[in-house]
């Protein structure tokens, strides 16, 4: 059970995964349209303005494209077995799935809220904001249950790079390691440039 | 039963020997010291691998189908092998 949670490639990968991954990539960018939840980079979740439909499609697409081409030139590089790209681009497509679960938290507005009174609270900034316990409780337990599902997302992204690279020890880590920094970066920039273009 | 071949020395790890092969039918004993075939050297799962891997026709696609695990999976489990082998035959040689 834990195997299939957090290394389903084990199991899945190819064709299949891909097909899978890509429909939970579009449901996760639809979900979050309508929750107004977007990804500004590989692995953050925020709350975003009123943006197009096409804004979270492209959005999730090239978060999925850049961490994908990313690894895949790591994986022929540094591996000796024969590494497929459908592989490596169908295992990071799933790899995806808990942030179609993190779309959902948009819906409730206590995160958005708690923001909006922190920064009232600490740096005086925007408009000052009554929240009651219950609202933070829910705030607070949303950005934990997010916290747990980026680490869900980032062990499924390092097991979906292990399965398709076919890399093992200290040369897994630090291309792991590097290779996500690099896409988290560039992600984040491409995320910028869609804001201003929509 | 189905014994499993022994190839390592229970006490020391040391690889062991072939020492004495025996006729079931006419019960002649020949006794030598041989080395033991580099397949035999393999995990008994591993020789079952490559036994499943010759009768898929060498397909990685049906081997992954009749193991219900990834292709991915599959070709790593292969090039593991393809090393320990790759390994065995640097060290008879």
């Amino acid at each position: 059970m834990i195997t299939k949670l957090f290394n389903p490639f084990k199991y899945i990968a190819g064709g299949y995964s891909l097909i899978i991954g890509v429909l939970v990539l579009l449901f996760t960018a639809l979900i979050g349209f309508f929750s107004n939840t977007h990804f500004p980079d590989l692995i953050s979740v925020k709350i975003s303005p009123d943006l197009p439909l096409q804004y979270f499609i492209i959005q999730n697409l090239s978060n999925w494209i850049v961490v994908s081409s990313i690894f895949y030139l790591i994986s022929i590089i540094a591996s000796t077995s024969k590494v497929r790209v459908i592989d490596v681009f169908g295992t990071q497509a799933l790899a995806r799935f808990p942030y179609l679960i993190a779309s959902f938290i948009g819906f409730s507005n206590s995160v958005d809220n708690f923001g909006k009174y922190i920064l009232w609270e600490l740096m005086q900034i925007g408009e000052p904001i009554e929240l009651n316990v219950s609202v933070i409780v829910l705030a607070i337990s949303l950005m934990i249950f997010t916290l747990l599902l980026t680490i869900w997302l980032v062990v499924l992204m390092f097991n979906a790079f292990k399965v398709s690279a076919n890399l093992k020890g200290y040369k897994l880590i630090l291309l792991f390691i590097a290779g996500f920094i690099l896409s988290i970066f560039l992600t984040g920039l491409i995320s910028n440039q869609l804001i201003q273009i929509f | 039963m189905n014994k499993k071949l022994p190839i390592l020395c229970p006490s020391c790890n040391s690889e062991l020997k072939v020492q004495s092969l025996k006729c079931d039918s006419c019960e002649t004993t020949i006794n030598g010291l041989y080395n033991l075939p580099l397949l035999l050297k393999l995990e008994q799962k591993e020789q079952n691998f490559i036994i499943e891997f010759m009768q898929s026709s060498g397909s990685l696609k049906v081997m992954a189908q009749k193991l219900k695990l990834s292709y991915p999976t599959v070709r790593n489990m292969l090039d593991e092998l393809i090393q320990k082998i790759t390994k065995l035959q640097n060290e008879i040689s």
